[in-house]
């Protein structure tokens, strides 16, 4: 395996996970932010 | 080449369904202007992250990476993608701590603090024109043409309609929310999209032997002068609207400094992944699975076409329109904001109520998305349209910006409305001579004209223009006998 696929395969799996983790967190957030919103209509 | 399955007309369909209920979701909820166009001021790191590199990463991004890597191989992210992480570093460390000392909303507000009313009505022209939706509306004419059958106009139409829909209804949490989903899609997408296309190619080392080494140079044979160019092109981050609004509407600076470092490893993957995509677009050609007059900006949806599974494509489809549509909305609510916000308000009704500025915004959002579908399809090359687009915010609004934050004695008014006003000028007036009375060359994929014996091409003009505002500002400062602003 050359250093170029290596390369490659490390950005494949920081783009694929590190993006599932920053929305897993983000759905975290946003639960708050909706739970604000309907408080807030109430 | 639109050769899709159901379940990929479905796929699209309920991603372009979800967008619009979103939207209308948050339509009244919002209690004041700062709810609608901040978010009131509260988002975390992941939404950072995700709003903001899905609005960087527009169609542009998408085949302008891939273009290269296809017709160059690397150089496409050494020379052309690398340098803007650097200045996503120097916006991490140097400028977000400065802009969130105070109480901002928009750039020209910037510009108002730090030299006057005059300086601020510029800057919100200039954003404005830099922030019409013209070249995102021309990449839903295309890509509704290429991955649906449909003639441009309705691509922009229908396509472009939608994201219209939801940033008017929604406001800035409907933008936030939907571009999370949309960074969310594009990137596991891409992500997969890699093994696909090495499957149909025959492995990473097949691409190796039968791609030119040069392909692998990191600088392939680029000149010095147009990577300097494309390098610079990376300075439009320090002065960008958008990229302003996100640091304004963020809970704290430490949410966008952490949001800027951890997406530069997101970014630069992302721009890896297409380059690699592009290369391997390439080698389908040369081996005969791709056809030999597959147009390089192309290459990209042609080889996902050709590698991706029924289901597969209909995702990696609605990533792309993600893509385009997560850069539209953003552009379309900061062009609103500066109709309502840096112009109506404070030159026509300073006693405005957010009720009003939400309502003149929204008209202004729509403005802003008219004129740029009439430049859509008025201009022949959209190339043109771009560089001036990009050239128009570096040249007018940088120095004045980055001067009157590093230094307060030069907050003296005339200098930021010389700088600004031209900066702003000499830009309009370069662009249109050079796209008047000069040659498209196809090759270059640029307008040239000789000028003194050689060969100037449009990219340059920032060459001319950001030396004119720096002169108008030191102008100003020498002649403004005036203390500084404020």
């Amino acid at each position: 395996m050359s250093n170029w696929e290596i390369f490659t395969w490390i950005t494949v799996v920081i783009l694929g996970l590190g993006s599932v983790v920053v929305f897993i967190l983000f759905l975290k957030d946003i639960k708050e932010i909706l739970k604000k919103f309907n408080k807030e209509e109430k | 080449m639109h050769e899709l399955a159901t379940i990929d007309y479905i796929i699209i369909g309920i991603y372009l369904a979800g967008m619009v209920s979103v939207g209308l979701w948050f339509a009244k909820k919002h209690t004041d202007f700062e709810d609608f166009f901040l978010a009131g001021r509260s988002l975390t790191t992941p939404l950072l992250i995700t709003t903001l590199i899905s609005t960087y990463y527009g169609i542009d991004v998408l085949f302008g990476d891939s273009q290269l890597g296809f017709t160059n191989g690397v150089v496409a992210w050494f020379g052309y993608a690398r340098p803007t992480y650097a200045f996503f570093l120097i916006a991490a460390f140097l400028l977000a701590h400065r802009l969130r000392e105070d109480d901002f909303k928009s750039l020209p507000d910037i510009l108002d603090k730090y030299y006057g009313k005059k300086t601020r009505y510029v800057g919100a022209v200039t954003s404005f024109i830099y922030s019409l939706p013209a070249l995102s509306l021309y990449g839903f004419g295309m890509l509704g043409d290429v991955i649906l059958g449909w003639e441009p106009i309705v691509g922009m139409l229908i396509l472009g309609g939608i994201a219209l829909v939801y940033t008017l209804t929604g406001g800035f949490w409907a933008v936030a929310l939907t571009d999370s989903i949309q960074f969310v899609l594009m990137c596991v997408i891409l992500a997969l999209a890699f093994p696909y296309a090495m499957k149909l190619i025959g492995g990473f080392d097949a691409m190796i032997e039968v791609l030119e080494p040069s392909y692998f140079d990191t600088m392939g044979d680029m000149s010095i002068w147009l990577i300097i160019i494309y390098a610079s092109t990376g300075l439009s981050i320090l002065v960008d609207p958008t990229f302003y609004q996100r640091i304004f509407a963020a809970k704290s600076y430490k949410n966008v400094r952490n949001a800027l470092v951890i997406g530069i490893f997101i970014w630069g993957s992302y721009d890896w992944i297409i380059t690699i995509l592009a290369m391997a677009a390439k080698v389908a050609v040369i081996q005969g699975t791709l056809p030999m007059d597959v147009p390089p900006d192309a290459a990209l949806l042609k080889v996902m076409v050709a590698a991706l599974p029924a289901g597969a494509l209909g995702l990696f489809m609605a990533g792309v329109l993600s893509t385009e549509m997560s850069t539209l909305d953003s552009y379309c609510l900061v062009a609103g904001g500066n109709v309502a916000y840096d112009i109506y308000k404070p030159a026509f009704k300073p006693e405005a109520t957010d009720q009003e500025l939400i309502k003149t915004t929204r008209q202004g959002i729509l403005l802003s998305w008219v004129l740029g579908f009439i430049m859509a399809i008025s201009f022949d090359q959209m190339l043109g349209l771009w560089v001036f687009m990009a050239s128009i915010l570096i040249s007018s609004v940088m120095v004045p910006i980055l001067l009157g934050m590093y230094v307060p004695k030069f907050r003296k008014p005339l200098a930021g409305f010389l700088s600004a006003g031209l900066g702003l000028g000499s830009t309009v007036i370069l662009n249109i001579y050079i796209m008047t009375n000069g040659v498209f060359d196809v090759e270059e994929e640029t307008y040239i004209i000789q000028w003194f014996g050689i060969d100037f091409i449009q990219e340059f003009i920032m060459y001319i223009t950001v030396p004119i505002s720096l002169i108008g500002f030191f102008v100003g400062v020498i002649f403004d006998k005036g203390d500084p602003h404020e």
